[in-house]
């Protein structure tokens, strides 16, 4: 998924500009020329500077907004993209409520499942990952994964 | 000398020579496996070293990374699938001996001369880094604008195929370190009221999403075969007397190169191989062999690019400045265990140098009898089903960013790092440079304004010392040469185009 060299630059140089913005409304030290907004300030120059010479670049060698590769122009590739997405969000949400066993042998499961293992293989490896990682983390260098339902 | 003793206490406790041990192992599945790089077997490990000691940490990063280079010769060799990008300089040769039935002289030529030069460049390192921290304790804040500056610099110009693209990531990874409260000014920057963002972005998160995270969505949308290679059976130990003899003038040239460009800040194991590669085939008295399956060119570059890892070291431990992507992720677990790199290190706590020096040479030794063992058992290394496998490291991933604050934000920072990598990669926009923005970013700013007080805003001062005038025009020299040759360029293009 080649996206056009002219949009990314202008995605880039509008974030720039947002950034200059931002920088601007930081707050000077008294007395001092050098404050926390030199830094932002030069970093958004010098990204709204790629970002003009991306756009020259990206409208001389045009050929549609997005070059959509292989992969791109099967549906699979993006249902698994989506589903992986899913699934980091949704330890983002569940673990502190279900716990990290539950939570990851679900996700292991499904992620394992889309890519074609077949169930009983997914299983077993989802419980024998889970309790791994459980075991390294929690007991050997003592993370307090949540706990969730398997709590007190 | 007591130094030294202490050092050596630090490294010969059970504990550390067991986590080595493992990372060894653990380097080398990771570097044997296609699609799984060095850089990731680091970040992968880094939520790991988290939470153990200083050396034992060290211990485990470097013998990570140097098994990990190793051990991307293996598929390289049988399959004609580079393991590390750093081996894909010399990928073709290697599979085209494996065809010519010389396979087993190949990989032991890789295993051999890779521990060599980690070997070498690990002398270099242990010779010039505390000379190099001799001059580096007279650096002010000019000084080090230049190095971070210069690192930057090179990453962006040397590292990639388009300057700019180079510098858009760049940016973006000094965008990520001025977020937070970490500031000269201490003034909240980019946080719009969030606490979890005072804190800035958690740089281990990032990283395990640029550089992990992103491969497994790349994984989910690739279609390709698993091949398993024919075992190795033949006698891996073949030929090394003979090598060493023959092309002994090869083997010194990768070491030093590799070395070399190592050391140069931002450059690294890949562009070491290549480098050399191209070298050996230009100084070659057969040249027409290469490509052919010929050993020469495989000897310079896998010396090379072993030689890179620990040359890397010099740079990131006497000025705190990485050498590529690798060591920027180092030197930010070293901030993270007060282990803070630069000259003053050698002074305070001579014995962790030490202590990673002897854990240099105990990797590069140890790397023979354990990359044996990863030749023999490449078949089953290779057989791991990649379908089994991605799950479990993104598993990992999340709860490496879990543990390292104990909080979802960091599960949440590696989504987003992990789908801006995807993205980046997939408009051939690289990676590194923006983990080097992130991790020199506070560095480069905090010296910048130091300086610019000093100077009473005064841009001349950059160039009135001596060291700091000739960093800052080097840099300067880099920048401009690509405009001057594109100029140059342009003008010999423009006489064709217009007829």
């Amino acid at each position: 998924m080649r996206i056009n060299d002219a949009i990314i630059g202008a995605v880039l140089l509008a974030f720039a500009i947002a950034m200059f913005a931002y920088a601007r409304t930081l707050p000077a030290i008294p007395g001092q020329e050098y404050g926390a907004a030199v830094f932002p300030v030069l970093v958004a120059m010098g990204l709204a500077g790629c970002g003009v010479v991306l756009i020259a670049s990206g409208f001389r060698h045009w050929e549609g907004a997005v070059a959509w590769s292989d992969w791109a122009q099967t549906h699979h590739a993006w249902v698994r993209l989506v589903v992986i997405f899913a699934l980091i969000l949704a330890y983002i949400v569940a673990a502190p409520a279900l716990g990290f066993v539950p939570t990851s042998i679900a996700i292991l499961l499904v992620f394992l499942l889309m890519m074609g293992v077949r169930w009983w293989i997914a299983a077993a490896v989802a419980v024998a990952a889970t309790v791994l990682i459980q075991q390294t983390f929690v007991g050997l260098l003592r993370v307090p994964l949540p706990l969730g339902l398997l709590g007190p | 000398m007591s130094a030294i003793q202490t050092a050596f206490g630090l490294v010969f406790q059970p504990a550390v020579l067991v986590t080595i041990f493992l990372a060894a192992l653990f380097g080398l599945v990771v570097g044997a496996i296609p699609g799984l790089t060095a850089t990731m077997a680091i970040a992968l490990l880094v939520p790991v070293t988290f939470f153990m000691d200083p050396v034992p940490a060290v211990g485990a990063m470097v013998t990570c990374s140097a098994m990990a280079i190793f051990a991307g010769d293996i598929p390289g060799t049988l399959l004609r699938i580079p393991g590390t990008p750093a081996s894909a300089a010399y990928t073709d040769e290697a599979y085209m001996m494996t065809r010519n039935g010389e396979g087993e002289i190949a990989l032991g030529a890789n295993l051999l001369f890779s521990a060599i030069g980690g070997l070498f460049g690990t002398f270099v390192l242990i010779l010039s880094a505390p000379a190099l921290a001799e001059v580096a304790l007279q650096f002010s804040s000019f000084e080090y604008f230049w190095m971070a500056l210069l690192g930057l610099t090179c990453a962006v110009f040397i590292g990639t195929g388009t300057p700019v693209k180079g510098l858009v990531s760049l940016f973006i990874g000094l965008f990520v370190s001025t977020i937070g409260l970490n500031n000269p000014a201490g003034v909240p920057r980019f946080t719009f009221g969030n606490a979890e963002l005072t804190g800035g972005v958690n740089f281990i998160a990032a990283m395990i999403g640029l550089f992990a995270v992103s491969e497994v969505f790349r994984f989910a949308i690739s279609h390709s075969v698993q091949t398993v290679p024919q075992a190795v059976i033949g006698n891996l130990f073949r030929g090394w007397g003979r090598m060493m003899v023959q092309y002994w003038p090869q083997q010194l040239r990768g070491n030093v190169l590799g070395t070399i460009i190592g050391a140069l800040p931002g450059a690294g194991a890949d562009i070491a191989a290549w480098v050399s590669y191209a070298v050996s085939k230009k100084m070659s008295r057969t040249p027409e062999k290469f490509g052919k399956g010929h050993v020469e060119g495989i000897i310079e570059s896998t010396s090379s690019n072993n030689a890179a890892l620990a040359g890397a070291w010099v740079p990131a431990l006497v000025f705190g400045i990485p050498g590529d992507s690798i060591t920027a992720i180092v030197i930010g677990v070293l901030y993270l265990k007060n282990m803070n790199p630069g000259p003053t290190i050698f002074l305070n706590n001579p014995e962790y140098i030490y202590a990673v020096f002897i854990i240099f040479i105990l990797a590069n030794l140890v790397m023979l009898p354990l990359g044996w063992a990863a030749i023999k058992g490449a078949r089953t290394i290779l057989r791991i089903p990649r379908e089994i496998l991605m799950p479990c490291i993104l598993m990992f991933c999340i709860v490496g960013a879990f543990a390292i604050n104990n909080s979802a934000f960091g599960v949440a920072v590696m989504l987003v790092f992990g789908v801006l990598g995807f993205l980046m990669e997939e408009n051939d926009i690289p990676v590194a440079p923006c983990i080097l923005g992130i991790v020199l970013g506070p560095m480069l700013e905090e010296n910048f304004v130091t300086s610019m007080i000093k100077s009473d805003g005064s841009y001349l001062a950059f160039f009135e010392r001596p060291i700091s005038g000739a960093l800052g025009v080097a840099t300067l020299l880099i920048w401009l040469a690509p405009v001057l040759l594109m100029a140059l360029r342009s003008r010999k293009t423009a006489m064709p185009r217009q007829g």
